[in-house]
């Protein structure tokens, strides 16, 4: 909501007509002749080589899925094997143009690309390079194996490790690209600009875009290609991925150089099918997917449809879609039109399609009509084809004997080392500053005006009288957060933030104030409502290298970035073979007073991801240490915070919050309290009702209560809790997420397994009702109040003298709620 | 309608009681006030008074039984009632034999310290939490009979602490090395053997704890015992003047062991450093002096606790320590005044039998326990040169080396000799 550009109302509402251009379908027809004059012999030849390669490698394949064999070699590959023969002049003519920087991004399907790009990029590097970058990969683990017996050159030896990295990748073993963790769906390899393909449709969609965003932001070389199905047009992530990349602003609001459409090109590999389904004529009804370009901005996307089964077709349509994307008038829409014979997958029976459409599309195979145009032209000889097919094949049988030989690639050893994988779930790092050079900001941060107003406030809340400041003067949580949001902008020059009314405004709880000022628009900037292009380009942006903070204005809106934050955010790290690091942090505001949709506490629903980091501070020194600790690793982190508490003053820390700059470690829980005859363990805003449960307690029962505040759900060191629970022998547990599958139950479990004899009564967790949440005059009946915790221990744990429970915590009434489902 | 009669429980650390003898049987008339039958706890007697009029229709437990609290011991009703509603099961309806998820189940076998439960049921379930199953453990006390004021009966820690009666805390790290008592079954009066050569007989419930307490004393902590005597002429002019007196009948009577006690709480106050439990891992020094007193029973050995002993006077204490030693030996004192816990420190005069030495045991957690020995006379410097046989009174301490160490030791013993031939001419 820029105040700079006015929104005249007359304008607005003049009469008028939109008018749509063209938008070109296969309208490619160079002739050979045309063609000679960019392309020598060996360019021919080599988009020929590329082409044959895939297919005989996924011929290979699906011998192997279907046979059993390849050239006389059995070998059983249980896991998933996605095919796109008949789909290799798409692959070969998108790579083709494309340079080392200039980055991919793929699909389930996306076998070809890999081997597409990557033989590019063969191509471009000098020999130097192509022995650098396999000396690197996994300290020479993958050349290792494909060196062994090798004769020929460094382009030779740089193809078959693409082949065998690929296809060791595929069959799950330790040498391959990602260590076998990745497999077929997900195999990438980055020094050769390959990055990470997606099993789920569309999930490049949004990825994509924050690598883009990444370069742009950052001043880097290169293009990124989104290479997606025709399918995912009806995705969500895709449709979000396209918005975010087609904003405005990029070209009326960010400053120069960074003004500009996004450099990516979202490359529908349009097969035309989606699993079986039909997208034109049956699931979708764009008629032509290029149309949809059309609708999104008023340069219709500079969409084209492109005829996918003529490689010299797809060049030309990307070469000449590279140069509007320099000239930053990206981003670009292609609907690369191509046809795959075999099935989704090798148990694909093609029901849904007849044997005559694919024997008239194998009668146009790109692998048979390239050549034959080639030998018919006089380019080349059938002699020097059948040349090529050979050493092709020579290659695959070689990379195929090496991949399944358990001796040379093997798989990990989880039986000696089982906890290899767990040891790959998180990165954690500790960088200052993911590329150092000086950071874009306006103005020094001692000029900023929240600087300078924070400078004036106390933090600490009480004076020394014990009385609490007004709450104008008292520096606050929200405060907090923001210092340690700002330190870390002057310090990493890829840090970058945005989400909804992230600028202008501060955020929707005023966290950012003072940030619009002190930053350019290209490293703070309003989103569209589109949370799952808000974390899916987060996402890719830390993947490709940057730090990110995304923000999810309420906690209720996660379900809208659902696949971003359990599918892709997490994974990436681990499935990449720790290749990848994911420096994101997801700042996720919990709300109240606003009902069933925002005031929800998920917290548990992330927690039970494997692969995230999970931080709920409820102080302002916690939640100052916290950030600057997920700002400093290289783990993606969901940072929770809870509008209830923006404002509160530090009441725990002696001293008040540091001015200077601390970490606190995740992790690790906090005496906010001690005490001696019972422990409240309490995870967020809570802390607050766990503490007036404490103080009435001691009043009313001469109990003295242990409160701790845990902080962080992910990761998390039993060692405090279990102390004070041997010292105790009582745990309730509370927290304002509704209480079936609460995070708490885990962690009652964990104490009761790992504290048993030191029980005196089962841990009893206090979380809210299994409702939706009611309107703000209702919420005392829905999230755990002080008294519930009293109820609690009274009829759970420790009958209290005199005391009559207003809630009933009794076994009756928790099988009947079970019973009921509420 | 016939009416249950139930073992009364009788304070927070009795389990079980023994009958010891039925007044009536079956089938005879009982009137309100009747005694039905006496029982002993671990260290008293007690009747068991009729609260209805009429035929006492059935008895479940014979003499000899051990019975645990509030289990139904017989039914008293109208002639021809029916009382199956009350037998077996049914009759024991205490809360021990609820089941549920999460109570947990008891072999008496298995708790090897639970020399009261014997013969009480095995298999009985009982809802415990598991702490307060592992302190139970720890401190050998037995987790049957015992009450629950946890959320549906379940025994939670507060019960077993509350429990912790006569047995004596012990450090965990010593306990596992204490061997169990043995033989822990014992056989029923009836089948007990003998012949000319002996009778076997059953350890009463009292003798058992005695048992007990002094074998794990003597396992569990580090003990030894410090001699000394003390000039004993000053004790003896007091005893004389106030054995006038009292013939008189202008105070009550005051002996030597009275004066004894009551010099050692003098002395107590002055170094209260064994005045305090050794509790394992601290030491919990009391500001009061609550003193025990070895009282010899037909039953056994009873150890009552005076408490606030440091507020009395000379007379009070006298007078308080007479009426204590009288319901001991009467089996009518209040159990809880009998727990070693509720001792600050002991002291136990066996002067009168003519011992002029001994090794008194300690009652844990307390750390110090007072031996007093007879009088006999000694050659001693009398001044002038003049040396002269004097009588003396023997000390015997007996200090838990964990507690304290010899020197301070000596020392208390020392000023109780300091307080015993320093007395006061106007005590009283």
């Amino acid at each position: 909501m820029p105040k700079s550009q006015f929104i005249d109302p007359t304008d607005a509402r003049k009469k008028g007509e939109i008018h749509f251009g063209s938008i070109p379908v296969n309208q490619y027809s160079k002739t050979l002749k045309e063609e000679k004059k960019i392309y020598s012999k060996e360019d021919f030849l080599r988009i020929f080589r590329d082409m044959f390669l895939i297919r005989e490698f996924e011929t290979m394949l699906n011998l192997i899925k279907t046979a059993g064999e390849y050239q006389g070699i059995p070998y059983n590959h249980p896991g998933p094997a996605h095919l796109s023969m008949g789909q290799e002049a798409a692959a070969v003519g998108m790579a083709y143009t494309l340079s080392v920087d200039d980055y991919i991004f793929g699909s389930h399907r996306s076998h070809g690309e890999i081997l597409a790009k990557g033989l590019s990029a063969i191509h471009q590097l000098g020999e130097k390079a192509l022995m650098d970058i396999m000396e690197v990969h996994f300290n020479g683990e993958t050349l290792q194996v494909v060196e062994k017996g090798f004769k020929g050159d460094t382009k030779e030896l740089a193809t078959d490790f693409l082949l065998y990295g690929t296809l060791a990748e595929i069959f799950a073993r330790k040498t391959g690209f990602n260590k076998g963790l990745g497999g077929s769906m997900h195999a990438f390899f980055t020094p050769f600009g390959v990055y990470p393909n997606n099993a789920i449709v569309g999930g490049s969609g949004d990825i994509s875009v924050g690598a883009a965003l990444f370069k742009k932001v950052n001043s880097k070389p290169g293009i990124v290609v989104a290479n997606i199905g025709d399918a995912s047009m009806a995705c969500g992530p895709v449709w979000e991925g396209i918005s975010f990349a087609t904003m405005d602003q990029f070209r009326t609001l960010w400053e120069e150089p960074y003004r500009g459409g996004l450099p990516i090109i979202f490359n529908f590999m349009n097969n035309q099918y989606g699993m079986g389904g039909q997208t034109r004529g049956e699931t979708m009804g764009y008629d032509m997917l290029a149309r949809v370009g059309a609708g999104v901005n008023p340069e219709m996307m500079h969409a084209e449809r492109v005829d996918g089964y003529n490689p010299l077709a797809v060049i030309d349509a990307f070469r000449r879609k590279k140069k509007i994307i320099e000239e930053k008038k990206g981003p670009v829409l292609l609907d690369t039109l191509t046809y795959r014979f075999t099935g989704h997958s090798p148990s694909d029976a093609s029901s849904y399609r007849s044997r005559e459409e694919i024997d008239a599309w194998e009668k146009q195979d790109s692998l048979l009509a390239y050549p034959a145009d080639l030998i018919r032209s006089g380019i080349v000889t059938k002699e020097e084809i059948e040349a090529i097919k050979l050493v092709v094949v020579e290659s695959i049988v070689k990379a195929l004997k090496k991949a399944i030989d358990e001796n040379v690639s093997p798989r990990m050893d989880l039986l000696a080392y089982p906890e290899t994988i767990g040891d790959m779930i998180f990165s954690d790092g500790s960088v200052d500053k993911m590329e150092d050079r000086t950071p874009d900001t306006l103005m020094t941060m001692e000029e900023n005006p929240r600087v300078q107003q924070l400078k004036k406030k106390e933090r600490y809340g009480l004076d020394k009288d014990g009385k609490p400041h007004s709450k104008l003067k008292t520096y606050q949580l929200k405060d907090a957060i923001f210092e340690a949001i700002i330190d870390r902008f002057y310090k990493d020059p890829t840090l970058v933030a945005y989400g909804e009314e992230n600028r202008d405004w501060g955020g929707a709880f005023a966290v950012y104030r003072g940030l619009t000022e002190a930053l350019p628009y290209h490293r703070l900037f309003n989103s569209p409502i589109a949370e799952g292009a808000i974390v899916g380009t987060a996402i890719g942006y830390g993947m490709a290298g940057g730090r990110v903070i995304a923000e999810i204005m309420y906690c209720d809106f996660l379900g809208r970035c659902g696949d971003e934050v359990f599918n892709q955010l997490p994974k990436w790290q681990a499935m990449s073979g720790n290749i990848i690091k994911m420096p994101v942090v997801i700042r996720v505001s919990v709300g109240s007073k606003y009902g069933a949709q925002h005031s929800q506490d998920w917290t548990s629903l992330v927690a039970h991801i494997p692969g995230l980091k999970i931080a709920f501070p409820a102080t302002p020194y916690d939640a100052k240490g916290l950030m600057n600790t997920a700002l400093q690793g290289t783990d993606p982190v969901i940072f929770f915070e809870s509008q209830r508490i923006y404002d509160v003053a530090e009441l725990f820390h002696e001293g008040g919050v540091p001015e200077g700059y601390y970490e606190i470690p995740f992790g690790e829980p906090d005496i906010k309290r001690k005490g001696d005859d019972i422990t409240i363990l309490s995870i967020g805003a809570t802390l607050y009702r766990a503490l007036e449960a404490a103080d009435i307690l001691k009043e009313k029962y001469g109990m003295s209560a242990e409160v701790i505040d845990a902080r962080s759900l992910v990761p998390f060191n039993y060692d405090l809790v279990i102390e004070s629970v041997k010292k105790t022998g009582r745990i309730v547990l509370t927290s304002d997420a509704n209480s079936r599958g609460s995070f708490l139950k885990e962690m009652a479990h964990t104490i009761s397994e790992l504290a048993f004899d030191d029980l005196d009564a089962a841990p009893i967790v206090v979380g809210s009702r299994n409702w939706i949440v009611p309107a703000y005059e209702l919420e005392n009946f829905y999230f755990p109040q002080a008294e519930w915790i009293i109820d609690a221990i009274d009829q759970k744990i420790v009958p209290l003298k005199d005391h009559i429970s207003g809630t009933d915590f009794g076994d009756e009434s928790i099988k009947q709620r079970n019973k009921k489902g509420v | 309608m016939a009416e249950a009669v139930f073992m009364p429980r009788l304070g927070q650390s009795v389990e079980s009681c023994i009958i010891t003898r039925w007044e009536k049987k079956k089938g005879e008339i009982v009137e309100e006030g009747d005694v039905l039958f006496c029982y002993e706890t671990d260290k008293a007697s007690f009747d068991e008074i009729a609260k209805i009029s009429g035929i006492l229709l059935e008895i479940f437990y014979e003499e000899g039984d051990e019975v645990p609290v509030l289990a139904n011991v017989a039914v008293i009703g109208k002639a021809g009632e029916s009382v199956d509603a009350f037998r077996s099961s049914d009759a024991t309806t205490s809360s021990v034999e609820v089941a549920s998820v999460d109570s947990v189940k008891v072999n008496p076998v298995e708790t090897s310290h639970d020399v009261a439960g014997v013969e009480t049921p095995s298999d009985v379930r009982i809802r415990i939490s598991p702490r307060a199953k592992c302190i139970a453990q720890a401190k050998g006390i037995s987790i049957q009979g015992l009450q629950g004021s946890g959320p549906n009966g379940r025994i939670i820690v507060r019960d077993v602490e509350s429990a912790a009666v006569i047995v004596p805390k012990a450090d965990p790290a010593a306990v596992n090395t204490v061997k169990p008592v043995p033989a822990v079954s014992v056989p029923a009066f009836a089948s007990i053997p003998s012949n000319d050569d002996y009778v076997e007989s059953p350890l009463s419930n009292m003798r058992k704890l005695i048992a007990k307490g002094m074998h794990a004393s003597l396992q569990n902590s580090a003990q030894l015992t410090h001699h000394t005597s003390a000039d004993a002429r000053k004790l003896l002019e007091l005893r004389a003047i106030y054995k006038v007196r009292a013939e008189k009948g202008e105070i009550p009577n005051i002996t030597l062991n009275d004066l004894v006690c009551y010099a050692t709480v003098r002395a107590l106050e002055k170094m209260p450093a064994i005045n305090a439990h050794f509790l394992g891992d601290r030491m919990k020094t009391f500001k009061k002096v609550h003193l025990g007193i070895a009282v010899d029973t037909d039953r056994g050995l009873m150890v009552p606790v005076i408490r606030n002993a440091d507020d009395l006077k000379l007379k009070a204490l006298a007078t308080q320590m007479k009426a204590m030693a009288e319901n001991c030996r009467k089996g009518n004192v209040d159990p809880e005044l009998l727990r070693s816990e509720n001792a600050s420190f002991t002291i136990s005069n066996l002067g009168a039998y003519g011992i002029e030495l001994f090794t008194p045991v300690i009652n844990l957690p307390q750390s110090g326990i007072l031996g007093v020995n007879t009088i006999t006379y000694r050659p001693a410097d009398i001044g002038n040169g003049i040396i002269a046989f004097i009588p003396v009174i023997g000390l015997s301490l007996t200090y838990d080396h964990r507690a304290l160490d010899g020197a301070p030791a000596s020392a208390f013993l020392k000023e109780i000799r300091n307080q015993i031939e320093n007395l006061s001419n106007d005590l009283v």
